[in-house]
């Protein structure tokens, strides 16, 4: 499931899978604006089937944080 | 599977993706797109641009900073004017134009609240003003969305001027206020709220989070709504579709059927092709040509349409009928040539994906969409198209059916008749000469103008030298309308006189419209000139053959007419008996 998170993450952004990793934030990745953020959210719940909340959105700062949340809605990243 | 075909965007992060990557330098049509918004409106150029691809245009589009509308339409010198677009498109959104009324409409009273929308019309159409007069760019500005909320819960509709009425109003006001303006125009985001019901369109989370008051996904579906506008503009608006019989406009096949055994009538599934039916004839009442290209034994699917009680779709409907075992490749060219559109301007509209697949590969310029096997989705496939949208329906428009219809039953009665003589005999051919005049000086500009072909010395007169000849004794400046028993074809003759002197008179000018070459018209015009210079005792006719690259077809007009050459000149004696074909009638206005 990781696999498939990097991949939507990879796509939205519009960088090579490599290039990302748990650090990955706004700050490393000159595409991840704040709207383009709001597109990848929006991409997660449709693809994990998964509602975040406007706290779960705000917290967002790097991919640990996604992962973080994803796991608190009973996304298994680790299959 | 079918669903696929129309409804499943593709998501706005593709576009967003896919918008970087294209390739648009090969394409002959361009656009550039100015877009203002009062909220966040990310993703829409990408969405446009990538639409806009799709259809052979390169779009270049410039977004104003957020809700930036007011300055950049304000200040003379903006980015947005320096961009110079061809089209702008200005979307407002509700919760912005009613600001704290938006929650607390019942805050005011009812004639506040009426002043407030009149307010808010009045200061947008100043913005409008402005903005026609600082750039010649078309405007599309969207309407607002009615929100399902309101304050006052189920006693809205028991409330005099309610928040709902106001926003109503709001649309209704606007509509009236920019209809007799020629480069605005209003697009019904009200109706594209409708269609896809606001539940989906708004998202509270982002418009909290971002200010994004149309849910991401919707964006790509709202570029789908803007699109028709920039077909519109440069004129890559669909003229024709042309359609299959067997499974497109009727169930079954009516050569192994039969007439009794094809689906269509009052009963699913008969029902779905009585719709669609309905559905193109709407289209064809105004101004999309309908043509058919079936592989059928003609005689079976013309009494299906002659004789079948449920055809909605009659004979005449159709500009042209291909029915034969000819390859579809084949028969659209013929239809093309037929109706003298070119092949851009064609939707191909078959069940079958193997004719579909030729005409993809043969000729591409053909919109050829793909077709669910559920004829019940046929309208969708069409109005998902977005081709056929024009910014405003002409009276011409509306009559191009019959027009088509009438050049269809010349053509047809041509083939089905001896030789010319008797084709000619039968049209019943009625030529009108008419002297020119307030009404018609400006077709006879017109046609001075643009007659190529049946144009004797292809002089060109503006309106203004028409009028001045008009007025002068030393000239006669005429026309001829030409009627046959299939119908009017208008003023498509014109002659100019110059009377040089009392015994010679100068055809300047002798032209006759393509529409009515070869029905020997002309010879009924020129037998008028001939016999106004006998009444005024004038002894020759001169004239003068002006060859062009494209006027070959009068080349033989004046010996044919009797005129010998003398020197340069073509010259005939008005004591000469004139002979005009007995099957033309000539009336004199």
């Amino acid at each position: 499931m990781s696999e498939k998170l990097y991949q939507i993450i990879s796509r939205v952004m519009n960088i090579d899978i490599n290039q990302l990793n748990d650090d990955s934030s706004p700050t490393t990745i000159s595409n991840w604006t704040s709207f383009n953020g709001y597109v990848l959210l929006d991409e997660l719940e449709t693809n994990f089937d998964v509602k975040f909340s406007i706290d779960e959105a705000m917290d967002v700062k790097n991919i640990a944080d996604i992962k973080r949340h994803l796991k608190n809605h009973g996304v298994n990243l680790d299959e | 599977m079918i669903f696929e075909i129309m409804d499943n965007e593709q998501p706005l992060s593709k576009y967003i993706l896919d918008s970087e990557k294209l390739e648009t330098n090969d394409f002959k049509k361009k656009i550039k797109i100015a877009l203002l918004s009062s909220f966040t409106i990310n993703g829409l150029s990408e969405s446009l641009k990538v639409k806009c691809s799709k259809k052979q245009i390169s779009c270049i589009s410039y977004v104003a900073g957020y809700n930036q509308y007011n300055q950049e339409i304000l200040n003379e010198k903006s980015e947005l004017y320096n961009f110079s677009p061809d089209i702008t498109f200005l979307i407002l959104d509700t919760r912005s134009i009613f600001g704290d009324l938006f929650h607390f409409p019942y805050s005011i009273t009812k004639s506040a609240r009426e002043d407030f929308v009149d307010k808010k019309i009045f200061e947008l159409f100043n913005l409008i003003t402005k903005f026609t007069e600082n750039t010649s760019s078309k405007l599309v500005i969207a309407n607002l969305g009615l929100p399902n909320y309101s304050p006052h819960g189920i006693a809205e509709m028991n409330t005099s001027y309610s928040f709902h009425d106001a926003i109503i109003d709001f649309n209704k006001k606007l509509k009236e206020k920019i209809i007799d303006l020629n480069s605005v125009y209003v697009f019904d985001f009200f109706k594209f709220v409708v269609k896809h019901g606001e539940k989906n369109i708004f998202n509270f989370q982002n418009y909290l989070f971002g200010d994004i008051k149309i849910a991401l996904d919707y964006i790509p579906h709202l570029a789908n709504e803007l699109i028709p506008y920039i077909i519109s503009l440069l004129g890559l608006t669909k003229k024709c579709i042309v359609l299959d019989l067997d499974n497109t406009l009727w169930g079954g096949i009516v050569g192994e059927d039969g007439f009794e055994g094809i689906r269509l009538g009052p009963q699913p599934p008969g029902n779905a092709f009585v719709e669609f039916q309905k559905y193109l004839k709407a289209l064809s009442q105004r101004g999309i040509i309908l043509a058919i290209n079936s592989k059928n034994n003609f005689e079976d699917a013309i009494h299906v349409i002659r004789e079948h009680p449920h055809m909605v779709l009659k004979e005449d409907d159709f500009a042209c009928m291909k029915i034969n075992w000819n390859d579809k490749a084949s028969n659209m060219n013929e239809i093309a040539k037929d109706l003298n559109i070119g092949l851009e301007s064609f939707v191909f509209f078959d069940d079958d994906p193997v004719n579909r697949e030729l005409i993809k590969q043969i000729m591409p310029e053909i919109t050829t969409p793909e077709l669910p096997h559920d004829p019940s989705r046929y309208s969708d496939v069409i109005q998902s198209l977005h081709d056929f949208s024009v910014f405003q329906i002409t009276n011409e428009d509306t009559k191009r059916g019959e027009m088509y219809l009438q050049q269809k039953k010349r053509n047809e009665f041509q083939n089905s008749t001896l030789n010319l003589t008797d084709f000619l005999k039968t049209l019943n051919l009625e030529i009108k000469i008419k002297k020119s005049n307030d009404f018609t000086i400006p077709r006879i500009s017109q046609l001075i103008m643009k007659t190529n072909q049946f144009n004797l010395s292809t002089k060109r007169y503006q309106e203004e030298e028409i009028k001045k000849f008009s007025k002068d004794e030393k000239m006669l400046v005429g026309c001829a309308q030409i009627q046959d028993k299939f119908g009017d074809n208008g003023i498509t003759g014109v002659f100019i006189v110059n009377k040089i002197n009392s015994d010679e008179w100068f055809l300047d000018t002798f032209l006759l419209s393509c529409r009515v070459m070869g029905r020997e018209v002309e010879k009924a015009i020129l037998h008028y000139i001939i016999d106004e210079a006998k009444k005024n005792n004038v002894k020759r006719i001169k004239a003068k053959f002006i060859p062009t690259i494209k006027n070959k077809p009068i080349e033989n007009f004046l010996p044919d007419s009797g005129f010998f050459l003398e020197n340069d000149f073509w010259i005939y004696n008005v004591e000469k008996p004139f002979n005009t074909p007995e099957f033309l009638t000539l009336r004199v206005e």
